[in-house]
């Protein structure tokens, strides 16, 4: 085979540094044309890796395995871009505004370069062991990565926040002029984290049911599953406060960053500091 | 949030009705899990004391750490944050009721024209025909509630009133989510069995107490056979159950993980699974006795013709390609001696005066699978409960209640057409849908304004 799912993948490693550095370039020299550029490459890089990522899953079909490229941590990390990558090109057409990608596409470029050159993810094509053989898998992975993603881009929109509330009298001009506003970051804050809550909760709906369908036990305080609660508690506290008590912007955007720690720690951390039902989702 | 007057005078009340109460529970709870994933649940006293130390030890054992999410505390953390919703909902109950029950036709031109989506036209002619303006809002906005009051009409298009409710499907889906739980604690048992090929049982073992859980049929299994891929991982699991009533076959499954049987409301699981050696042996005694004996690892088998029991102590399946196993054997007097036996060589062992020619005939892997066996009548509860959950959920966020008011009738001496609008979310989508609201007013409209 010439064009394997490996080499795609590695091309979009760099495709997506070279956007998160366009997009950081435009931001910082101001210059429009290259933000035009920026999601060119962005999409392009979008649209190998999905090729990248069905011709994965044809290979694991030639090898006699056949499933869908979702089971380790190598291509759940590759899914993590792909859905952030996505969410993040919808906010720019919705939103007009290519200083987000700046603040977005790193952690998609972050994602893939940890998935291809770190030495503790294994990127070979694995056969599915009998846990993970369950159409649940599919419904649990998306789910639970369609959260993780959008909590990304609301981790990158919080940071934003508190760069440009940082900035004071001088935000409206400059550097930080171009960011948009408060009232338009805070807003798509929250939509993003609202986005995120309701496929956390189905992404851990999705998982108690597999769970009860191979364990017998939909919940069993499992680390992965303790912590992805902990993470829904966060979120769950930075809507209350909104919906409640009237919390936006800076309060909001530090509440997004916390999230989003969680959430890390969700998907790296209890792999590799803890032990669980999970652990099938790390490399040993 | 505003709370009843009647209670408001009531301290825990307020409390327990405080939207700080659930945040602080949110975040307590949220911490107090962590320490359930740092420290290792469910082992030994011993592994904590080794791990821990004396001291920490104490406090891991007073606070029961070493099951966190069953601990008194902890669960009355869930407790607490459970009587809060309850108690939030009851609070809030009244307040959402007469947002409900609102009369949205009440409202007048003064009110209406304050909103932030409006458009007011003042026609040229007083007698002026309303029907075709009328027409075209009920085209472009819906079949309208209306008010007449002689001079005056009021036209209401309102939709998603019942959004206000979604809070409480979303708030109650938590309490019918426990309660799904408790349902399971009280009336469902976990437990598991581990059977031979052939071995039948009519009971299984409780998992936390180790007491014997009676089934009320018997289970059987089959077969158990594992299939592994070219790489040495795990690829299937695989135990053929048969179901009995009163010894007579009712139900026949294979069981694979993510594929278990469920009889009566028990559901088998296909959990782990194990081998045990087993290995046949021929005895020819000096006293003239011989005979076959079948010794699985771990047993003693008594041969009482020939005054000798055995065991095996150690088993390699192969050795240049045979089988291999240590014996041990030992006559009534309580005399004793092992011996190492390889497939087609004959071993002599003197015991009790009597002298053994043993050689080992056959070894083999004999499959015991492992079952988890669940009785849960709470999990559709459960199910319940998280479809409540994400269907409040989209509710809460993201149905709307709008309402679009045509307001028709005298305004300082002229003929007024006032079109208002709003929304309690989704503001973008609403706007659109009411501009294209008053652009076909306005084109009804025409040149009589």
């Amino acid at each position: 085979m010439t064009l394997s799912s490996s080499f795609l993948l590695s091309v979009t490693t760099f495709i997506y540094l070279a956007a998160a550095v366009l997009y950081l370039t435009t931001w910082v020299f101001r210059v429009q044309k290259l933000g035009v550029l920026a999601t060119a490459v962005t999409i392009t890089g979008f649209l190998v890796q999905t090729v990248g990522m069905g011709l994965r899953w044809t290979e694991s079909y030639q090898l006699g395995y056949g499933h869908v490229p979702l089971s380790n941590l190598y291509e759940s990390l590759v899914f993590f871009s792909w859905v952030t990558i996505l969410v993040y090109l919808v906010i720019e057409w919705r939103v007009r505004n290519r200083v987000i990608g700046a603040f977005s596409t790193p952690f998609a470029t972050f994602a893939m370069a940890y998935a291809s050159f770190s030495p503790d993810v294994h990127d070979e094509i694995q056969p599915l062991i009998p846990a993970l053989q369950s159409n649940w898998l599919i419904a649990h992975v998306i789910t639970c990565f369609l959260g993780y993603a959008s909590f990304a881009v609301a981790c990158g929109l919080g940071i934003m926040y508190l760069i440009k509330s940082k900035g004071g009298e001088e935000a409206s001009s400059g550097l930080l002029g171009v960011l948009p506003s408060k009232r338009v970051m805070d807003s798509l804050m929250h939509q993003t984290i609202v986005f995120g809550f309701l496929w956390l909760s189905i992404g851990i709906i999705t998982g108690a049911i597999w769970a009860n369908e191979a364990w017998g036990t939909y919940w069993s305080w499992d680390p992965k599953e303790t912590w992805s609660l902990i993470t829904w508690f966060v979120y769950a506290i930075a809507l209350h406060a909104r919906f409640i008590k009237g919390w936006t912007g800076r309060k909001i955007a530090i509440l997004a960053i916390i999230g989003f720690i969680s959430v890390i720690f969700t998907y790296f951390g209890v792999n590799f500091l803890l032990s669980g039902l999970h652990s099938y989702g790390s490399t040993k | 949030m505003e709370t009843n007057t009647s209670r408001k005078g009531n301290p825990l009340w307020n409390t327990l009705a405080s939207i700080k109460l659930a945040v602080f529970l949110f975040i307590t709870l949220a911490v107090t899990s962590i320490i359930g994933t740092l420290i290792p649940q469910g082992e030994a006293d011993q592994f904590y004391l080794e791990r821990y130390g004396q001291d920490l030890f104490k406090i891991i054992s007073t606070l029961r750490l070493n099951d966190t999410y069953h601990a008194w505390w902890f669960v009355s953390l869930l407790l607490l944050f459970s009587l809060n919703l309850v108690v939030c909902t009851i609070n809030r109950f009244p307040v959402t009721l007469r947002i409900f029950k609102r009369d949205s036709l009440s409202c007048g031109p003064d009110y209406l024209s304050r909103l932030q989506l409006k458009k007011e036209w003042v026609l040229k002619d007083k007698e002026a025909d309303l029907d075709p303006i009328l027409n075209s809002f009920k085209n472009a906005a819906g079949i309208p509630k209306e008010r007449d009051t002689g001079d005056r009409r009021l036209y209401l298009v309102e939709k998603g009133k019942w959004s206000y409710w979604g809070v409480y499907g979303l708030h109650s889906s938590i309490i019918i989510i426990f309660i799904g739980a408790l349902v399971g604690l009280f009336w469902g048992f976990k437990g598991y069995v581990e059977l031979f090929e052939g071995e039948t049982t009519d009971h299984v073992i409780n998992r936390s107490t180790f007491e014997d859980i009676p089934l009320g049929f018997d289970v059987r299994c089959d077969k158990f056979a594992v299939d592994f891929y070219d790489n040495g991982a795990p690829k299937r699991y695989v135990s053929d159950l048969t179901i009995l009533e009163n010894g007579k076959e009712v139900l026949h499954k294979s069981i694979m993980v993510n594929s278990p049987l469920t009889y009566k409301g028990v559901t088998f699981y296909q959990a782990s699974y194990n081998s045990i050696p087993e290995v046949n042996l021929h005895i020819i005694a000096s006293n003239g006795r011989q005979g076959s004996l079948t010794v699985p690892a771990m047993e003693r088998v008594a041969w009482p013709e020939g005054r000798l029991s055995v065991g095996i102590i150690q088993y390699l399946p192969s050795i240049h390609g045979e089988p291999a196993a240590q014996v041990w054997a030992a006559s009534p007097n309580g005399e004793a001696d092992t011996v190492w036996l390889l497939k087609g060589h004959e071993r002599e062992l003197s015991l009790g005066g009597n002298t053994y020619k043993i050689s080992l005939v056959d070894a083999k892997n004999r499959y015991m699978t492992g079952l988890q066996v669940k009785k849960d009548p709470g999990v559709w509860i459960v199910w319940l409960g998280c479809t409540a959950l994400i269907l409040g959920f989209i509710v809460v966020f993201w149905v709307a209640h709008s309402r679009i008011w045509l307001w028709i009738g005298q305004k300082n001496g002229k003929m007024t057409v006032l079109l208002a609008g709003q929304a309690n979310k989704n503001q973008l989508a609403f706007e659109k849908d009411f501009t294209k609201i008053r652009e076909a007013v306005e084109r009804a409209i025409g040149d009589k304004a």
